[in-house]
Protein backbone atom coordinates (compact mmCIF):
# COMPACT_ATOMS: atom_id res chain seq x y z
CA UNK A 1 0.00 0.00 0.00
CA UNK A 2 1.48 3.64 -0.78
CA UNK A 3 2.23 6.03 1.82
CA UNK A 4 -0.75 8.28 0.98
CA UNK A 5 -3.11 6.02 0.65
CA UNK A 6 -2.00 4.14 4.12
CA UNK A 7 -1.86 7.95 5.16
CA UNK A 8 -5.83 8.74 3.74
CA UNK A 9 -6.43 5.26 5.96
CA UNK A 10 -5.73 6.75 9.15
CA UNK A 11 -8.58 9.11 10.60
CA UNK A 12 -6.50 11.36 12.67
CA UNK A 13 -3.90 11.83 9.89
CA UNK A 14 -7.10 12.90 7.66
CA UNK A 15 -8.73 14.98 10.69
CA UNK A 16 -4.91 16.93 10.70
CA UNK A 17 -4.80 17.26 7.26
CA UNK A 18 -8.26 18.62 7.06
CA UNK A 19 -7.16 21.26 9.96
CA UNK A 20 -3.88 22.20 8.73
CA UNK A 21 -5.71 22.38 4.81
CA UNK A 22 -8.53 24.62 6.19
CA UNK A 23 -6.00 27.01 8.22
CA UNK A 24 -3.56 27.38 4.72
CA UNK A 25 -6.23 28.01 3.32
CA UNK A 26 -7.17 30.73 5.63
CA UNK A 27 -4.08 32.21 5.76
CA UNK A 28 -3.64 32.44 2.04
CA UNK A 29 -7.17 33.84 1.75
CA UNK A 30 -6.97 36.28 4.59
CA UNK A 31 -5.97 39.81 2.21
CA UNK A 32 -8.43 38.01 -0.80
CA UNK A 33 -11.44 38.21 1.57
CA UNK A 34 -10.32 40.96 3.67
CA UNK A 35 -8.23 43.13 2.01
CA UNK A 36 -8.56 46.09 4.13
CA UNK A 37 -6.21 47.07 7.34
CA UNK A 38 -7.90 43.92 9.64
CA UNK A 39 -7.05 46.46 12.31
CA UNK A 40 -9.25 49.28 11.06
CA UNK A 41 -13.24 49.74 12.70
CA UNK A 42 -15.35 48.40 10.76
CA UNK A 43 -18.80 48.87 12.76
CA UNK A 44 -20.53 49.29 16.41
CA UNK A 45 -18.10 47.58 19.26
CA UNK A 46 -18.57 44.22 20.62
CA UNK A 47 -21.53 43.22 18.47
CA UNK A 48 -21.98 39.77 19.47
CA UNK A 49 -21.62 36.79 16.31
CA UNK A 50 -24.16 36.00 13.73
CA UNK A 51 -26.46 39.22 13.66
CA UNK A 52 -25.28 41.12 11.20
CA UNK A 53 -24.34 38.91 8.39
CA UNK A 54 -21.65 41.38 6.70
CA UNK A 55 -19.58 41.26 10.03
CA UNK A 56 -20.57 37.03 10.82
CA UNK A 57 -18.32 36.52 14.09
CA UNK A 58 -19.54 40.02 15.20
CA UNK A 59 -16.87 43.04 16.62
CA UNK A 60 -14.19 43.70 19.22
CA UNK A 61 -14.16 46.16 21.91
CA UNK A 62 -12.64 48.98 18.89
CA UNK A 63 -15.65 47.93 16.89
CA UNK A 64 -12.98 45.81 14.45
CA UNK A 65 -14.56 42.89 12.34
CA UNK A 66 -13.80 39.47 14.23
CA UNK A 67 -13.72 37.34 11.85
CA UNK A 68 -11.24 38.98 9.70
CA UNK A 69 -8.59 39.40 12.44
CA UNK A 70 -9.36 35.34 12.67
CA UNK A 71 -8.11 35.60 9.30
CA UNK A 72 -5.32 37.31 9.37
CA UNK A 73 -4.21 35.92 12.45
CA UNK A 74 -3.69 32.62 10.70
CA UNK A 75 -1.21 34.17 8.70
CA UNK A 76 0.51 35.28 11.89
CA UNK A 77 0.80 32.06 13.59
CA UNK A 78 1.00 29.77 10.59
CA UNK A 79 4.08 32.40 9.66
CA UNK A 80 6.23 32.02 13.14
CA UNK A 81 5.01 28.73 13.36
CA UNK A 82 6.66 27.46 10.33
CA UNK A 83 9.79 30.27 10.88
CA UNK A 84 10.53 29.56 14.09
CA UNK A 85 10.48 25.53 13.63
CA UNK A 86 12.40 25.89 10.23
CA UNK A 87 15.17 27.74 12.14
CA UNK A 88 15.37 25.49 14.89
CA UNK A 89 15.64 22.41 12.80
CA UNK A 90 18.08 24.03 10.46
CA UNK A 91 20.60 25.04 13.62
CA UNK A 92 19.78 22.04 15.59
CA UNK A 93 20.75 19.83 12.59
CA UNK A 94 23.67 21.96 12.06
CA UNK A 95 25.26 22.06 15.25
CA UNK A 96 24.62 18.66 15.70
CA UNK A 97 26.40 17.24 12.79
CA UNK A 98 28.97 19.40 12.96
CA UNK A 99 29.37 18.08 16.80
CA UNK A 100 28.89 14.11 16.09
CA UNK A 101 31.43 14.49 13.10
CA UNK A 102 34.13 16.42 14.14
CA UNK A 103 33.85 14.88 17.94
CA UNK A 104 36.94 15.74 20.45
CA UNK A 105 37.09 19.59 21.47
CA UNK A 106 34.45 21.02 19.17
CA UNK A 107 31.31 18.50 20.39
CA UNK A 108 32.73 19.42 23.94
CA UNK A 109 31.97 23.10 23.66
CA UNK A 110 28.99 22.80 21.13
CA UNK A 111 26.97 20.32 23.57
CA UNK A 112 27.92 22.72 26.18
CA UNK A 113 26.22 25.63 24.71
CA UNK A 114 23.48 23.28 23.77
CA UNK A 115 23.22 21.67 27.32
CA UNK A 116 23.24 25.84 28.53
CA UNK A 117 20.22 26.64 26.35
CA UNK A 118 18.62 23.47 27.15
CA UNK A 119 18.73 24.36 30.98
CA UNK A 120 16.58 27.33 30.76
CA UNK A 121 13.12 26.88 30.00
CA UNK A 122 12.14 27.73 26.64
CA UNK A 123 9.66 30.08 26.91
CA UNK A 124 11.36 32.28 29.41
CA UNK A 125 14.60 32.22 27.35
CA UNK A 126 11.71 33.66 24.42
CA UNK A 127 10.21 36.02 26.53
CA UNK A 128 13.71 37.51 28.21
CA UNK A 129 14.60 37.67 24.50
CA UNK A 130 11.39 39.36 23.29
CA UNK A 131 11.79 41.71 25.72
CA UNK A 132 15.40 42.30 25.39
CA UNK A 133 15.49 43.61 21.35
CA UNK A 134 11.60 44.34 21.14
CA UNK A 135 8.45 42.66 19.62
CA UNK A 136 8.84 42.34 15.95
CA UNK A 137 7.70 39.31 13.82
CA UNK A 138 11.52 38.70 12.86
CA UNK A 139 12.34 38.21 16.88
CA UNK A 140 9.21 36.34 17.94
CA UNK A 141 10.44 34.10 15.44
CA UNK A 142 14.73 34.07 16.62
CA UNK A 143 13.22 33.84 20.07
CA UNK A 144 10.90 30.88 19.87
CA UNK A 145 13.59 29.05 17.71
CA UNK A 146 16.67 29.94 20.63
CA UNK A 147 14.65 27.86 22.98
CA UNK A 148 13.28 24.70 20.67
CA UNK A 149 17.13 24.34 18.38
CA UNK A 150 18.40 22.04 21.37
CA UNK A 151 15.99 18.92 21.09
CA UNK A 152 16.53 18.30 17.10
CA UNK A 153 20.36 18.80 17.76
CA UNK A 154 20.45 16.21 20.32
CA UNK A 155 18.77 14.02 17.92
CA UNK A 156 21.13 14.95 14.96
CA UNK A 157 24.36 14.13 16.93
CA UNK A 158 22.93 10.61 18.10
CA UNK A 159 22.16 10.08 14.47
CA UNK A 160 25.52 11.35 13.25
CA UNK A 161 27.58 9.60 15.58
CA UNK A 162 26.32 6.03 14.71
CA UNK A 163 26.59 6.89 10.34
CA UNK A 164 29.98 8.31 10.59
CA UNK A 165 31.50 4.89 11.62
CA UNK A 166 30.28 3.91 8.39
CA UNK A 167 32.14 2.30 5.43
CA UNK A 168 30.97 5.02 2.84
CA UNK A 169 32.29 7.57 5.17
CA UNK A 170 35.66 5.96 4.90
CA UNK A 171 35.28 5.32 1.36
CA UNK A 172 34.51 10.01 1.33
CA UNK A 173 37.57 10.11 3.35
CA UNK A 174 39.93 7.92 0.73
CA UNK A 175 38.28 9.84 -2.30
CA UNK A 176 39.93 12.94 -0.05
CA UNK A 177 36.48 14.71 0.19
CA UNK A 178 36.97 17.43 2.66
CA UNK A 179 35.64 16.69 5.65
CA UNK A 180 32.53 19.83 5.81
CA UNK A 181 31.97 18.21 2.01
CA UNK A 182 31.53 15.05 4.37
CA UNK A 183 29.52 15.97 6.95
CA UNK A 184 26.96 18.03 5.22
CA UNK A 185 26.73 16.16 2.09
CA UNK A 186 27.13 12.64 3.08
CA UNK A 187 26.59 12.07 6.42
CA UNK A 188 23.63 15.04 7.65
CA UNK A 189 20.84 14.20 4.47
CA UNK A 190 20.76 10.47 6.15
CA UNK A 191 21.09 11.87 9.65
CA UNK A 192 17.74 14.09 8.64
CA UNK A 193 14.72 11.69 8.61
CA UNK A 194 14.44 11.19 12.95
CA UNK A 195 15.10 14.93 13.37
CA UNK A 196 12.22 15.87 10.64
CA UNK A 197 9.78 13.79 12.49
CA UNK A 198 10.29 15.72 15.57
CA UNK A 199 9.25 18.95 12.87
CA UNK A 200 5.22 18.71 14.38
CA UNK A 201 5.58 18.67 17.91
CA UNK A 202 8.39 21.82 17.55
CA UNK A 203 5.83 23.31 14.80
CA UNK A 204 2.82 23.01 16.86
CA UNK A 205 4.59 24.13 20.03
CA UNK A 206 6.47 27.52 17.94
CA UNK A 207 2.56 28.53 17.06
CA UNK A 208 1.49 27.96 21.14
CA UNK A 209 4.60 29.73 22.29
CA UNK A 210 3.65 32.57 19.80
CA UNK A 211 0.23 32.75 20.85
CA UNK A 212 1.62 33.31 24.89
CA UNK A 213 3.85 35.60 24.03
CA UNK A 214 1.51 37.89 22.10
CA UNK A 215 -1.01 37.32 24.73
CA UNK A 216 1.34 39.20 27.09
CA UNK A 217 2.05 41.93 24.46
CA UNK A 218 5.28 40.66 23.27
CA UNK A 219 3.66 39.96 19.90
CA UNK A 220 4.44 42.42 16.84
CA UNK A 221 1.94 45.06 17.31
CA UNK A 222 1.44 45.84 13.84
CA UNK A 223 0.29 42.20 12.87
CA UNK A 224 -2.83 40.84 14.12
CA UNK A 225 -2.34 37.80 16.67
CA UNK A 226 -4.60 35.47 17.56
CA UNK A 227 -2.92 35.71 21.09
CA UNK A 228 -3.54 39.33 21.11
CA UNK A 229 -7.21 38.87 20.32
CA UNK A 230 -7.67 36.80 23.24
CA UNK A 231 -5.87 39.09 25.26
CA UNK A 232 -8.13 41.83 23.71
CA UNK A 233 -11.29 40.03 25.19
CA UNK A 234 -9.61 38.92 28.63
CA UNK A 235 -11.08 42.93 29.82
CA UNK A 236 -14.73 41.99 28.64
CA UNK A 237 -14.85 37.95 29.61
CA UNK A 238 -17.90 38.19 31.15
CA UNK A 239 -19.95 40.65 28.88
CA UNK A 240 -18.37 39.05 24.75
CA UNK A 241 -16.69 35.31 26.14
CA UNK A 242 -16.58 34.71 22.40
CA UNK A 243 -13.78 37.39 22.07
CA UNK A 244 -11.91 35.24 23.62
CA UNK A 245 -13.22 31.68 22.82
CA UNK A 246 -13.41 32.51 19.27
CA UNK A 247 -9.42 32.63 18.64
CA UNK A 248 -8.84 29.97 22.00
CA UNK A 249 -10.76 27.17 19.42
CA UNK A 250 -8.48 28.49 16.39
CA UNK A 251 -5.97 27.85 18.55
CA UNK A 252 -6.63 24.46 20.00
CA UNK A 253 -7.81 23.29 16.61
CA UNK A 254 -4.53 24.61 15.10
CA UNK A 255 -1.87 23.08 16.87
CA UNK A 256 -4.49 19.99 17.00
CA UNK A 257 -4.11 20.02 13.15
CA UNK A 258 -0.30 20.13 12.82
CA UNK A 259 0.22 17.49 15.08
CA UNK A 260 -2.01 14.91 14.56
CA UNK A 261 -0.92 15.61 10.41
CA UNK A 262 2.81 15.32 11.56
CA UNK A 263 2.17 12.24 13.54
CA UNK A 264 0.75 10.78 10.12
CA UNK A 265 3.05 11.43 8.09
CA UNK A 266 5.70 10.26 10.30
CA UNK A 267 4.04 7.25 10.88
CA UNK A 268 2.51 6.26 7.15
CA UNK A 269 6.98 6.56 6.06
CA UNK A 270 7.80 4.67 8.96
CA UNK A 271 5.85 2.24 8.17
CA UNK A 272 7.97 1.98 5.16
CA UNK A 273 10.72 2.15 6.23
CA UNK A 274 10.62 -0.48 8.31
CA UNK A 275 9.27 -2.93 6.16
CA UNK A 276 11.96 -1.97 3.02
CA UNK B 1 63.15 2.09 -5.23
CA UNK B 2 59.73 0.85 -4.15
CA UNK B 3 56.50 2.61 -4.24
CA UNK B 4 55.31 1.69 -0.49
CA UNK B 5 57.87 1.08 2.08
CA UNK B 6 55.90 0.85 6.00
CA UNK B 7 58.48 0.07 8.94
CA UNK B 8 57.93 -0.35 12.72
CA UNK B 9 54.37 0.24 12.25
CA UNK B 10 52.26 -0.17 15.13
CA UNK B 11 48.92 0.33 16.32
CA UNK B 12 47.61 -0.47 20.19
CA UNK B 13 43.62 -0.56 21.46
CA UNK B 14 43.14 -0.52 24.84
CA UNK B 15 40.21 -3.34 25.68
CA UNK B 16 39.56 -3.08 29.30
CA UNK B 17 42.77 -1.73 31.44
CA UNK B 18 45.19 -3.73 28.92
CA UNK B 19 46.32 -2.67 25.34
CA UNK B 20 46.50 -5.36 23.00
CA UNK B 21 48.63 -4.77 19.74
CA UNK B 22 46.59 -4.75 16.47
CA UNK B 23 49.54 -4.58 14.44
CA UNK B 24 52.99 -5.12 16.09
CA UNK B 25 56.12 -3.55 14.42
CA UNK B 26 55.16 -4.56 10.95
CA UNK B 27 57.42 -3.82 8.01
CA UNK B 28 56.89 -4.00 4.41
CA UNK B 29 56.99 -2.76 1.30
CA UNK B 30 55.21 -2.53 -1.99
CA UNK B 31 56.75 -2.10 -5.97
CA UNK B 32 55.18 -0.40 -8.38
CA UNK B 33 52.94 -3.02 -10.32
CA UNK B 34 53.33 -5.42 -7.80
CA UNK B 35 50.53 -7.25 -5.67
CA UNK B 36 51.78 -8.07 -2.03
CA UNK B 37 48.94 -10.17 -0.36
CA UNK B 38 48.30 -10.25 3.37
CA UNK B 39 46.94 -13.19 4.77
CA UNK B 40 46.24 -14.19 8.40
CA UNK B 41 43.47 -15.47 10.78
CA UNK B 42 40.30 -13.55 11.66
CA UNK B 43 41.88 -10.54 14.33
CA UNK B 44 45.27 -10.96 13.10
CA UNK B 45 45.22 -7.23 12.16
CA UNK B 46 44.75 -6.96 8.35
CA UNK B 47 41.80 -4.29 8.17
CA UNK B 48 43.94 -2.19 10.69
CA UNK B 49 46.93 -2.17 8.47
CA UNK B 50 44.60 -1.28 5.43
CA UNK B 51 43.27 1.08 7.79
CA UNK B 52 46.70 2.71 8.67
CA UNK B 53 48.09 2.54 4.85
CA UNK B 54 45.05 5.13 4.57
CA UNK B 55 45.46 6.93 7.12
CA UNK B 56 42.06 6.40 8.26
CA UNK B 57 43.76 5.70 11.59
CA UNK B 58 47.09 6.79 12.92
CA UNK B 59 49.39 4.78 14.08
CA UNK B 60 50.90 4.64 17.46
CA UNK B 61 54.88 4.17 15.64
CA UNK B 62 56.13 3.74 12.75
CA UNK B 63 56.82 5.13 9.23
CA UNK B 64 54.79 5.13 6.16
CA UNK B 65 56.62 6.21 2.77
CA UNK B 66 54.62 6.67 -0.04
CA UNK B 67 55.65 7.86 -3.38
CA UNK B 68 59.32 8.96 -2.42
CA UNK B 69 58.09 11.04 0.63
CA UNK B 70 57.00 10.55 4.27
CA UNK B 71 52.84 9.85 3.97
CA UNK B 72 52.47 10.36 7.50
CA UNK B 73 53.60 13.98 7.55
CA UNK B 74 50.94 15.28 5.72
CA UNK B 75 47.46 16.74 6.59
CA UNK B 76 44.69 18.89 5.56
CA UNK B 77 44.74 19.78 1.54
CA UNK B 78 48.25 18.34 0.80
CA UNK B 79 47.11 14.59 2.38
CA UNK B 80 43.37 15.03 0.49
CA UNK B 81 45.25 15.98 -2.95
CA UNK B 82 47.92 12.82 -2.04
CA UNK B 83 44.43 10.64 -1.62
CA UNK B 84 43.82 10.72 -5.15
CA UNK B 85 46.97 8.43 -5.53
CA UNK B 86 46.22 5.24 -3.24
CA UNK B 87 43.01 4.13 -3.51
CA UNK B 88 40.62 1.28 -1.65
CA UNK B 89 38.00 -0.94 -2.42
CA UNK B 90 36.08 -2.47 0.56
CA UNK B 91 34.86 -5.86 1.15
CA UNK B 92 31.10 -5.20 1.23
CA UNK B 93 29.89 -2.53 -1.74
CA UNK B 94 26.30 -1.54 -0.49
CA UNK B 95 27.87 -0.12 2.54
CA UNK B 96 30.69 1.43 0.85
CA UNK B 97 28.47 3.87 -1.02
CA UNK B 98 26.02 6.40 0.67
CA UNK B 99 22.45 4.75 0.28
CA UNK B 100 21.44 7.41 -1.19
CA UNK B 101 23.83 7.57 -4.42
CA UNK B 102 23.51 7.15 -7.85
CA UNK B 103 25.95 5.52 -9.80
CA UNK B 104 26.91 8.91 -11.89
CA UNK B 105 27.53 10.65 -8.30
CA UNK B 106 29.71 7.39 -6.57
CA UNK B 107 31.93 8.14 -9.91
CA UNK B 108 31.48 11.85 -9.92
CA UNK B 109 32.81 12.60 -6.53
CA UNK B 110 36.57 11.71 -7.06
CA UNK B 111 36.14 13.57 -10.39
CA UNK B 112 34.86 16.44 -8.92
CA UNK B 113 36.90 16.57 -5.79
CA UNK B 114 40.44 16.39 -7.20
CA UNK B 115 39.59 18.60 -10.44
CA UNK B 116 40.24 16.04 -13.19
CA UNK B 117 37.68 16.75 -15.46
CA UNK B 118 35.41 20.08 -15.59
CA UNK B 119 31.94 19.84 -14.63
CA UNK B 120 30.31 19.46 -18.87
CA UNK B 121 33.22 16.62 -19.24
CA UNK B 122 32.52 14.68 -16.80
CA UNK B 123 29.25 12.44 -17.51
CA UNK B 124 31.61 11.56 -20.64
CA UNK B 125 34.47 11.03 -18.04
CA UNK B 126 32.19 8.78 -16.01
CA UNK B 127 30.67 6.45 -19.07
CA UNK B 128 34.82 6.07 -19.78
CA UNK B 129 35.08 4.91 -16.23
CA UNK B 130 32.07 2.47 -16.42
CA UNK B 131 32.92 0.62 -19.60
CA UNK B 132 36.76 0.14 -18.17
CA UNK B 133 35.36 -1.85 -15.97
CA UNK B 134 33.17 -3.82 -17.94
CA UNK B 135 29.58 -2.25 -17.35
CA UNK B 136 27.58 -0.37 -19.69
CA UNK B 137 26.90 3.47 -19.45
CA UNK B 138 23.13 3.27 -19.22
CA UNK B 139 23.81 2.50 -15.71
CA UNK B 140 24.99 6.23 -14.64
CA UNK B 141 21.37 7.05 -13.49
CA UNK B 142 20.70 3.93 -11.31
CA UNK B 143 20.56 4.68 -7.76
CA UNK B 144 23.39 2.23 -5.87
CA UNK B 145 20.97 -0.53 -4.33
CA UNK B 146 19.22 -1.16 -8.00
CA UNK B 147 22.59 -2.97 -9.50
CA UNK B 148 23.66 -6.26 -8.74
CA UNK B 149 26.50 -7.08 -5.98
CA UNK B 150 28.75 -7.77 -8.67
CA UNK B 151 27.87 -4.49 -10.59
CA UNK B 152 28.19 -2.68 -7.28
CA UNK B 153 31.82 -4.06 -7.04
CA UNK B 154 32.56 -3.05 -10.58
CA UNK B 155 31.75 0.64 -9.78
CA UNK B 156 33.52 0.48 -6.68
CA UNK B 157 36.77 -0.61 -8.89
CA UNK B 158 35.71 2.63 -10.99
CA UNK B 159 35.41 4.77 -8.29
CA UNK B 160 38.98 3.58 -6.98
CA UNK B 161 40.69 4.13 -10.53
CA UNK B 162 39.20 7.11 -11.49
CA UNK B 163 41.77 9.07 -9.76
CA UNK B 164 44.49 6.97 -11.04
CA UNK B 165 45.89 5.92 -8.36
CA UNK B 166 49.75 3.99 -8.11
CA UNK B 167 48.43 1.69 -5.05
CA UNK B 168 44.85 -0.04 -4.66
CA UNK B 169 43.85 -1.34 -1.16
CA UNK B 170 41.71 -4.25 -1.59
CA UNK B 171 40.07 -5.37 1.96
CA UNK B 172 38.29 -8.72 1.20
CA UNK B 173 37.13 -6.84 -2.19
CA UNK B 174 36.17 -10.06 -3.26
CA UNK B 175 34.81 -12.12 -0.61
CA UNK B 176 31.44 -11.40 -0.66
CA UNK B 177 30.56 -12.22 -4.20
CA UNK B 178 29.19 -15.58 -5.43
CA UNK B 179 32.28 -17.60 -6.80
CA UNK B 180 31.73 -16.51 -10.43
CA UNK B 181 31.31 -13.05 -9.96
CA UNK B 182 34.03 -13.55 -8.30
CA UNK B 183 36.07 -15.01 -10.69
CA UNK B 184 35.25 -11.99 -13.26
CA UNK B 185 36.15 -9.52 -10.52
CA UNK B 186 39.52 -10.68 -10.06
CA UNK B 187 39.93 -10.98 -14.10
CA UNK B 188 39.25 -7.78 -14.00
CA UNK B 189 41.76 -6.34 -11.44
CA UNK B 190 44.59 -7.96 -12.88
CA UNK B 191 43.61 -6.72 -16.35
CA UNK B 192 43.64 -3.08 -15.09
CA UNK B 193 47.21 -4.26 -13.35
CA UNK B 194 48.39 -4.98 -16.22
CA UNK B 195 47.24 -1.96 -18.17
CA UNK B 196 47.99 0.48 -15.45
CA UNK B 197 50.99 -0.91 -13.34
CA UNK B 198 48.72 -0.32 -10.26
CA UNK B 199 49.97 -1.92 -7.88
CA UNK B 200 47.88 -3.61 -5.24
CA UNK B 201 47.73 -4.88 -1.41
CA UNK B 202 45.52 -7.49 -1.72
CA UNK B 203 44.07 -8.50 1.86
CA UNK B 204 41.92 -12.41 1.64
CA UNK B 205 41.43 -15.31 3.86
CA UNK B 206 41.07 -17.24 0.62
CA UNK B 207 44.65 -18.67 -0.26
CA UNK B 208 44.02 -20.33 -3.20
CA UNK B 209 42.71 -16.78 -4.57
CA UNK B 210 46.28 -14.97 -3.16
CA UNK B 211 48.15 -17.90 -4.42
CA UNK B 212 46.45 -16.96 -7.89
CA UNK B 213 46.47 -13.31 -8.09
CA UNK B 214 49.70 -12.21 -5.80
CA UNK B 215 53.07 -11.98 -6.13
CA UNK B 216 54.47 -11.95 -2.59
CA UNK B 217 52.08 -12.73 0.82
CA UNK B 218 52.66 -11.50 4.36
CA UNK B 219 51.18 -14.10 6.80
CA UNK B 220 49.86 -12.18 10.01
CA UNK B 221 49.61 -13.84 13.93
CA UNK B 222 48.24 -11.59 16.30
CA UNK B 223 49.42 -8.49 14.39
CA UNK B 224 53.05 -9.60 13.79
CA UNK B 225 54.73 -11.11 10.50
CA UNK B 226 54.42 -14.98 10.90
CA UNK B 227 55.78 -15.46 7.53
CA UNK B 228 56.54 -13.72 3.94
CA UNK B 229 58.23 -14.63 0.52
CA UNK B 230 57.06 -15.41 -3.19
CA UNK B 231 53.21 -16.33 -2.92
CA UNK B 232 53.45 -19.77 -4.35
CA UNK B 233 56.30 -20.73 -2.58
CA UNK B 234 54.83 -19.90 1.18
CA UNK B 235 51.43 -21.16 0.10
CA UNK B 236 52.99 -24.38 -1.46
CA UNK B 237 55.40 -24.86 1.61
CA UNK B 238 54.55 -22.73 4.82
CA UNK B 239 57.29 -22.96 7.16
CA UNK B 240 55.48 -21.39 10.24
CA UNK B 241 52.71 -22.87 12.66
CA UNK B 242 50.02 -20.10 11.06
CA UNK B 243 50.57 -20.56 7.90
CA UNK B 244 50.68 -24.56 8.04
CA UNK B 245 47.60 -23.75 9.66
CA UNK B 246 46.30 -21.71 7.38
CA UNK B 247 46.77 -23.97 4.46
CA UNK B 248 45.46 -26.64 6.41
CA UNK B 249 42.25 -25.26 7.17
CA UNK B 250 41.95 -24.19 3.59
CA UNK B 251 39.58 -26.79 1.69
CA UNK B 252 39.12 -25.39 -1.55
CA UNK B 253 43.31 -25.01 -1.56
CA UNK B 254 43.70 -28.43 -0.51
CA UNK B 255 41.62 -29.67 -3.65
CA UNK B 256 43.64 -27.53 -5.84
CA UNK B 257 46.98 -28.57 -4.33
CA UNK B 258 46.15 -32.01 -4.32
CA UNK B 259 45.12 -32.08 -8.08
CA UNK B 260 48.24 -30.20 -8.61
CA UNK B 261 50.35 -32.76 -7.41
CA UNK B 262 48.15 -35.36 -8.97
CA UNK B 263 48.80 -34.10 -11.93
CA UNK B 264 53.10 -33.86 -11.80
CA UNK B 265 52.29 -37.28 -10.73
CA UNK B 266 51.68 -38.84 -13.68
N1 LIG C 1 38.45 0.30 16.68
C1 LIG C 1 38.94 -0.74 17.41
N2 LIG C 1 38.89 -0.73 18.75
C2 LIG C 1 39.38 -1.76 19.48
N3 LIG C 1 39.94 -2.84 18.95
C3 LIG C 1 40.03 -2.93 17.62
C4 LIG C 1 39.53 -1.89 16.77
N4 LIG C 1 39.75 -2.24 15.49
C5 LIG C 1 40.35 -3.44 15.53
N5 LIG C 1 40.52 -3.87 16.80
C6 LIG C 1 41.16 -5.13 17.22
O1 LIG C 1 42.38 -5.25 16.53
C7 LIG C 1 42.59 -6.60 16.13
C8 LIG C 1 42.81 -6.67 14.62
O2 LIG C 1 41.59 -6.38 13.96
P1 LIG C 1 41.46 -6.35 12.38
O3 LIG C 1 40.11 -5.85 12.06
O4 LIG C 1 42.60 -5.62 11.82
O5 LIG C 1 41.56 -7.90 12.03
P2 LIG C 1 41.44 -8.61 10.63
O6 LIG C 1 42.71 -9.34 10.42
O7 LIG C 1 41.03 -7.64 9.59
O8 LIG C 1 40.29 -9.66 10.89
P3 LIG C 1 39.15 -10.20 9.90
O9 LIG C 1 39.79 -11.27 9.07
O10 LIG C 1 38.13 -10.76 10.83
O11 LIG C 1 38.65 -9.05 9.10
C9 LIG C 1 41.39 -7.39 16.61
O12 LIG C 1 41.73 -8.01 17.82
C10 LIG C 1 40.34 -6.34 16.82
O13 LIG C 1 39.47 -6.73 17.86
MG1 LIG D 1 39.27 -7.35 8.32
Amino acid sequence: MSPLRRFLRTPEAVTGAMLLAALIAMALSASLLFPGDPQAIAGPALLPPFQDWSLPLGTDRLGRDVLAELFHGARTSLAVGLAAAAAALVVGAVVGTLAGFAGGLVDEVLMRITDAFQTVPSFLLALAFVSVVGPSLGVVVIAIALGTWTGPARVARAEVLSIRERDYVAGARVIGMHPLAIAFREVLPNALPPVLAMSSVIVAAAILTEAALSFLGLGDPNRVTWGGMIAEGRAVLRTAPFLSIVPGIALVLTVLGVYLAGEGIVETTAVRRGLS
Amino acid sequence: MSLLAVSNLTKCYRRGDKTIAAVDDVSFHIDPGETLALAGPSGSGKSTIARLVLRLIEPDDGRIDFEGSDFLALSGAALRARRARLQMVFQDPLAAFNPRATVARVLDDPLRVHGIASRAERPRRIAALLERVGLIADLAPRAIHEISGGQRQRVAIARAIATKPSLIVLDEAASALDVSVRGEILKLLLDLQRQEKIAYLFISHDLGVIRSVAHRVILLDAGRIAENGDAQTVIDAPQSAIGKALVAAAPRLNRTLMRLASAGLD
